[in-house]
């Protein structure tokens, strides 16, 4: 699949791509230019609201929305046991998805991975909208150990708003039994896939990196983000050789695609334009 | 039916409003709690007692490994157990056991046992434990999503040092090493039994039926509680068309004997207590990271033992906190305590006089179908001649009285197999 073969399906669809042996679901909608969403660390349940904004701002996007392995239905691959091993995925899922040189919107732990691989592949996005990345660590204002708490707290860290995951943390429960039971692995192999990204500490050595990642960057933090303070966005943008724009997102916690979908999908579409 | 006196090594001064001051017994419990005036007293007095439960006649004595934990003093099992290979010149030596996936690499859990297995004349007996999500995901860093592959290459890595007559490489997936050499070799060989100690993992029970390992179900919540894990167990074993012999299977089981039971309650109540209400005070948000568990297991449903824990200590400090309307679970939230009584009704607590304990150890035998107890005789805050007491109680009134259990339909495949004891050096010399 290549980027301008999405861009001429309008479907909003899922679809899957073989991977090693298993498949990707792809999450894909609108139709226009392509704009890649690689996921923070829920995945994508279903077409969530910032993946609809996106593909109908400005004149309209094609939105191609991969679920790396473990997450949104990927499932989960073995052969992932180190960073090394997620950069290398990450790459190959871009390039299956049709979204090599495409520009990348990527958020939380997908940023991070986006970072890892415009590293090895300066070439591979044609610019990036990160949103809270994950990658650097300051001892004195940690990142948040998103795990380490009630499931209750590990939902209200990810948003400023708990409602707005609904579509990852609550179930339809008039479904059977086995649809629950079906239901909740799922989830738990998405949090083993986020664990497996960020465990123990989601610090990889991106700082003696992320000088190659030399496409223009727009950072977008959310103002009330609990997991990675506010404070992280000027260190990346201290390290980043090509910034090009900055952005608070008031009302918005660390996934702000999910607590303030328009307002981020209106700064991609400015960072696009 | 063997019984082995085994140690979980507690802090016992913890003060009396842990549960209400703080978060965690363990993992992020505050360091300034540790007085090593009192950590000294404490190993001295631990060892002198595994010493005494060896020399009343105990099957064995028993240690484990804790990390950043208040009611397990052991990061080390070893360093304990390498004293007891030489103060207990008799009795199996437990360790229960290295937490495989923590050495780096765990060619060391080889070397360090067949120490332990020469310095024994061949007593050891050798556990492998997964390790609880407090001690290797949290006190270790352990990744959660590669956990058990790492601990289940890292015990193929010791089998094959173990086994092995020559020189050979392990490339692994974790574990890269051009020269495996386990100098020294264990006395027993191809090695140690194998024990597995379980806290609920359905794959487990395969993995030990499969392997004929011993599964071990090192259970806070006594028999009544361990008869769905056990259960399990026992179902998976036949299932693979395996003999359900009760020597491949191990239970624990807190303790305590007095000559009358009023006195066994007056007795055990505070220790007890102790244990249960501040040594288990575990937040819950260290019970459950994401990939400790096997899909399978969470497809089953099943609640590990300390996932139980840290669950009914929130609940105990939420009926607490709505009793005093206070709306924290946790510090300064306030705790309600779990009543002896409860913990005796439940089977958490054995306590009565030597007969009646016979009897109910007789019926958590045959029950679980197990043929190896470990016996908590210490729990808690327990005074050292309390401990000593209930020691000797149990060595020469109810022992006796069980250890015939399973011994003649059964033959235990899975107890050390000694030097001959004139073949056995004691400490100073040959006997």
């Amino acid at each position: 699949m290549s980027a301008a073969n999405t861009a001429a399906n309008t479907a909003a669809d899922a679809s899957a791509v073989d991977f090693r042996g298993q498949h990707l679901v792809v999450h894909q909608t609108g139709q226009g230019s392509p704009v890649g969403y690689l996921h923070g660390l829920l995945g994508n349940p279903g077409l969530h609201p910032f993946l609809t904004s996106l593909a109908a701002s400005g004149e309209g996007h094609r939105v191609i929305a991969p679920g790396l392995p473990g997450f949104s239905g990927s499932p989960a691959c073995e052969d992932l046991r180190s960073m090394h091993d997620w950069i290398v995925a990450t790459s190959e899922a871009i390039d299956l998805a049709g979204l090599a040189g495409a520009p990348m919107v990527a958020s939380s732990a997908g940023a991070m991975l986006a970072l890892e691989v415009a590293a090895v592949r300066p070439e591979a996005f044609e610019r990036l909208v990160l949103i809270a990345p994950l990658g650097l660590w300051e001892p004195t204002d940690p990142v948040a150990d998103p795990f380490a708490t009630t499931m209750k707290r590990q939902r209200s860290i990810l948003t400023a708003d708990p409602a707005r995951t609904a579509a990852f943390f609550e179930d339809d429960m008039t479904q059977s039994p086995e649809v629950l039971i079906e239901r909740n692995v799922d989830r738990y192999l998405a949090r083993t896939a986020a664990a497996s990204l960020v465990w123990p500490i989601p610090e990889f050595g991106l700082d003696t990196r992320i000088h190659r990642v030399t496409c223009p960057v727009t950072l977008v933090w959310g103002a009330q983000d609990e997991l990675a303070p506010v404070s992280y966005l000027e260190r990346f943008a201290g390290l980043l050789p090509n910034v090009v724009g900055t952005h608070i997102v008031d009302g918005a916690g660390h996934l702000a695609e999910w607590d303030r979908p328009d307002e981020v999908a209106a700064l991609v579409e400015g960072a696009l334009s | 039916m063997k019984t082995l006196w085994f140690h979980l090594m507690p802090y016992p001064e913890l003060p009396e409003d842990f549960q209400q001051q703080h978060r965690s017994v363990w993992v992020d419990i505050d360091p300034k709690l540790f007085d090593p005036a009192v950590g000294h007293r404490a190993y001295n007095d631990y060892i002198d007692e595994l010493e005494h439960a060896g020399a009343m006649g105990f099957d064995g004595v028993g240690v484990n490994e804790h990390h950043s934990n208040a009611y397990g003093l052991m990061p080390s099992p070893n360093l304990i157990a390498s004293t007891l290979t030489r103060s207990c010149p008799d009795a199996a030596i437990m360790v229960m056991g290295d937490s495989v996936a923590l050495y780096n690499p765990p060619i060391r859990v080889a070397e360090e046992m067949a120490m332990l297995d020469c310095m024994s004349g061949g007593r050891l007996i050798s556990g492998f434990p997964v390790g609880s999500p407090m001690d290797t995901i949290f006190a270790y860093g352990q990744n959660p999503a590669t956990l058990r592959e790492r601990y289940h290459e890292g015990v193929d890595l010791i089998l094959k040092a173990w086994e092995s007559d020559e020189v050979f490489s392990f490339n692994g997936r974790y574990n890269k090493l051009r020269y495996v050499n386990c100098w020294p070799r264990p006395v027993q060989q191809p090695h140690p039994p194998i024990w597995i100690p379980g806290g609920g993992s359905v794959d487990t029970w395969a993995w030990c039926a499969e392997n004929e390992f011993v599964y071990t179900y090192l259970s806070y919540f006594g028999y009544k509680a361990g008869m769905r894990t056990m259960q399990g167990y026992w179902d998976k074993v036949r299932e693979l068309g395996k003999e359900p012999n009760p020597f491949m299977g191990g239970f624990a089981q807190f303790v305590g004997v007095a000559d009358t039971e009023a006195e066994a309650w007056e007795l055990y109540r505070e220790p007890a207590e102790y244990f249960f209400n501040r040594c288990l005070h575990v937040y819950a948000g260290f019970a459950d990271p994401p990939g400790y568990k096997s899909v399978n297991t969470v497809r089953a449903g099943v609640e590990g033992m300390v996932e139980r824990a840290a669950r009914e200590a929130t609940e105990r400090a939420a009926r607490a906190g709505a009793r005093s309307g206070s709306t924290k679970a946790g510090p300064a939230g306030g705790s309600e305590g779990m009543t002896f009584e409860s913990m005796v009704e439940k089977g958490y607590v054995i306590i009565g006089d030597p007969g009646q304990v016979a009897e109910k150890l007789t019926e958590v035998a045959t029950s679980l179908n197990v043929g190896h107890i470990m016996a908590l005789c210490h729990f808690g805050n327990m005074a050292k001649d309390v401990v000593m007491r209930n020691t000797e109680l149990m060595a020469t009134k109810v022992l006796p009285e069980v250890r015939h259990l399973f011994e003649n339909e059964w033959e235990d495949k899975w107890w050390p197999k000694p030097l001959p004891a004139p073949q056995r050096s004691v400490a100073g010399g040959l006997r």
